[in-house]
């Protein structure tokens, strides 16, 4: 059992293009941890790092008390599992499969013992003699799980490996993502740019920008607790609404002020704020919606309203600022609806500036 | 108004009268030289022309008992079998390196591969006599095969290079994560998908070889060791051209690369299709 600690880990191409700026933190063993962020946020670069397929600049990477920063990716005992899936095309699915069991010197019964282990877990066995140009996507995508699971490794990697598929079967092989993890308990890392998938699968997020991490979390703390307006925005679909206001003190209490919006602060809030241009966040799900004139309330005009099947997405303009709330399926509200606006006051976040990198104002 | 159906019945007939045409222009040579081996001496000449002889294996006896034919015959296919091996050996590893491989100035490297193609033959051919003098390889067949690298190797890395190009890299990254060391990523996986590449530049760099003249002619003196170009140029001479042992000769010598472009015209229309894409 592993877990993977990354010690300062830094990747510069060339002479000045950061692609990982210094990765320091713990994988505890046994977690599914997602890498999550925009391409190009340093993320694959990351995990090929841990693959060894990637030198890092500087920098250790240890799994469990073991330094790998300069082994073979042969000799870490991993495996992974790419976007392409990149199953070898001239070879069967049970040869694919078996590779790295050969590579290993596993004897050819055991070898097919595993295979067949395998193709029973994964439900692929009606298919083991034809090659992989003969699967359809979700068949590829087990195969490569398949290659994968096979070797018993330390160390799971996962390269973005449902985004060749389809909507359906990506819910579908999600879940059995989830199963797997949960069957295995091995040390899962998983790359995606898609905040669901790191939503649904991982104990824990590390999300990413522009080689930085910017905040490492659960899933609920990430996007509960963003750290900083770039998570806050990142996670979550719709992501989060952002007014901008100022801060400014009315009689003494301090007060977030934009076009027709006034809102209190707690002062110990406040007291963190280094700048008076802040901005406000609130989720769609923490607006109240209601008839125009609601005491409490912000007047606002609906610009769109967008059922998706379960619920409406209501695109309002509020304080200058374009926002999404939610609604119910049945609202009856619709584009050119005048409404009210409140807000679930302790669901609110406040960005000290209103850059990417303002930090969440959080009371202790 | 022509309909549709007709206009591509006219495109479809127009396109086989192209490729008859074509066909013609390519085949009548070839013709030519196969019927011009089976007439006699007094056919050959004869104005206006046998189209179609009553076949004498006259120059084909000759060939064999009176020639030492069947000697250049082994020769060549020695010389050009060792050059083609040791050219797409090291084409193979030298191409996968220029692809894959962190080689400060690699590009520069690659295209300096063609140089030799800028020259003219009979340039490189002095300074090759010089050095292979000093080395005891002239009159040696291994000495003729190491001459003809000079262009078959810097053609199967060109080629080659293109061929490794197009195979996603992470199927080698997947091997060496399986367990494979890179050199056996190479062989693996790598080089199953290169196989059309393989036996295209296969073909042509033995094709170079099996046609070569001047090395040939400059490097071999000895009679035993000629392959076949020059064994076959000395059926001319100044006073009398023996164009019927020539045209059996020809034949004869035709016939391995005819069989190896219809055998693997597969992978060759592959090979020179992938190749021509990416380059």
């Amino acid at each position: 059992m592993a877990s993977v600690k990354f010690d300062k880990l830094r990747k510069v191409y060339g002479k000045d293009v950061v692609a990982v700026a210094g990765l320091d933190f713990e994988i505890p063993d046994g977690l599914f941890v997602s890498l999550v962020g925009p391409s190009g946020c340093g993320k694959s670069t990351a995990l090929r790092m841990i693959a060894g397929l990637e030198e890092p600049t500087s920098g250790r990477l240890i799994f469990g008390d073991q330094d790998v920063t300069d082994r073979e990716p042969r000799n870490r005992d991993i495996a992974m599992v790419f976007q392409s899936y990149a199953l070898y095309p001239h070879m069967t699915v049970s040869e694919n499969l078996q590779y790295g069991l050969k590579k290993r010197g596993v004897s050819s019964e055991e070898r097919s013992i595993s295979v067949k282990r395998i193709a029973h877990m994964l439900h692929i066995e009606t298919f083991l003699d034809r090659k992989p140009r003969q699967l359809s996507g979700g068949q590829r995508q087990r195969v490569a799980l398949g290659r994968a699971l096979i070797r018993d490794p330390e160390v799971f990697l996962l390269d973005e490996p449902l985004s060749n598929l389809d909507a359906k079967l990506r819910v579908h092989m999600r879940a059995e993502l989830a199963t797997l993890h949960q069957r295995l308990r091995k040390t899962m890392i998983y790359v995606t740019h898609d905040q669901l998938e790191a939503m649904t699968l991982s104990d824990r997020i590390v999300v990413m920008n522009h080689g930085v991490v910017q905040q490492i979390g659960s899933p609920a703390e990430i996007y509960n607790s963003p750290s900083n307006r770039f998570v806050a925005e990142f996670m979550g679909t719709p992501s989060m609404n952002m007014i901008p206001c100022t801060l400014k003190q009315e009689n003494g209490e301090p007060r977030l002020i934009a076009k027709n919006l006034s809102i209190p602060l707690s002062k110990q809030v406040a007291s963190l704020a280094s700048r008076t241009e802040v901005a406000l966040g609130v989720r769609s799900e923490d607006f109240e919606i209601g008839a125009p004139g609601i005491v409490g309330g912000v007047d606002a005009r609906v610009l769109v309203a967008e059922l998706t099947g379960a619920e409406k997405y209501i695109y309002l303009e509020l304080a200058d600022a374009k926002v999404i709330a939610r609604a119910p399926a049945d609202s009856p509200i619709c584009a050119g609806d005048n409404v009210s606006l409140s807000f679930k006051p302790h669901q609110m976040h406040v960005f000290d500036g209103r850059g990417d990198e303002a930090a969440a104002l959080r009371a202790a | 108004m022509i309909s549709l159906s007709m206009r591509k019945r006219f495109t479809s007939v127009r396109t086989y009268l192209l490729v008859a045409l074509l066909l013609m222009f390519v085949g009548f040579p070839l013709y030519w030289m196969l019927m011009s081996s089976l007439k006699n001496s007094s056919d050959i000449v004869r104005l206006p022309p046998v189209w179609w002889p009553l076949p004498t294996w006259e120059h084909y006896d000759e060939l064999f008992s009176v020639t030492k034919f069947g000697r250049w015959f082994l020769n060549s296919l020695i010389v050009c079998s060792m050059s083609t091996v040791i050219a797409v050996f090291l084409g193979v590893i030298g191409a996968y390196s220029l692809v894959r491989l962190k080689v400060p100035g690699k590009e520069v490297l690659a295209r300096s591969v063609l140089l030799a193609y800028m020259f003219p033959g009979v340039l490189l051919v002095i300074p090759l006599v010089l050095v292979f003098s000093h080395l005891g390889l002239i009159n040696s067949q291994f000495g003729l095969s190491l001459a003809y690298l000079t262009f078959a190797l810097p053609f199967v890395m060109w080629v080659m290079r293109d061929f490794f190009g197009s195979v996603p890299v992470d199927l080698e990254e997947a091997a060496m994560i399986d367990g494979a060391s890179r050199l056996e990523a190479l062989r693996d996986v790598v080089i199953p998908q290169a196989y059309p590449g393989i036996i295209a530049t296969s073909i042509f760099a033995f094709l170079f070889a099996w046609n070569e003249y001047l090395f040939s002619a400059i490097l071999v003196r000895d009679h035993d060791l000629m392959t076949l170009p020059p064994a076959m140029a000395n059926f001319a001479s100044a006073m009398d051209t023996r164009w019927g042992l020539v045209m059996a000769a020809s034949t004869v010598a035709t016939l391995p690369m005819a069989m190896a472009f219809a055998f693997l015209q597969k992978y060759l229309v592959t090979g020179i299709g992938a190749g021509g894409v990416k380059g």
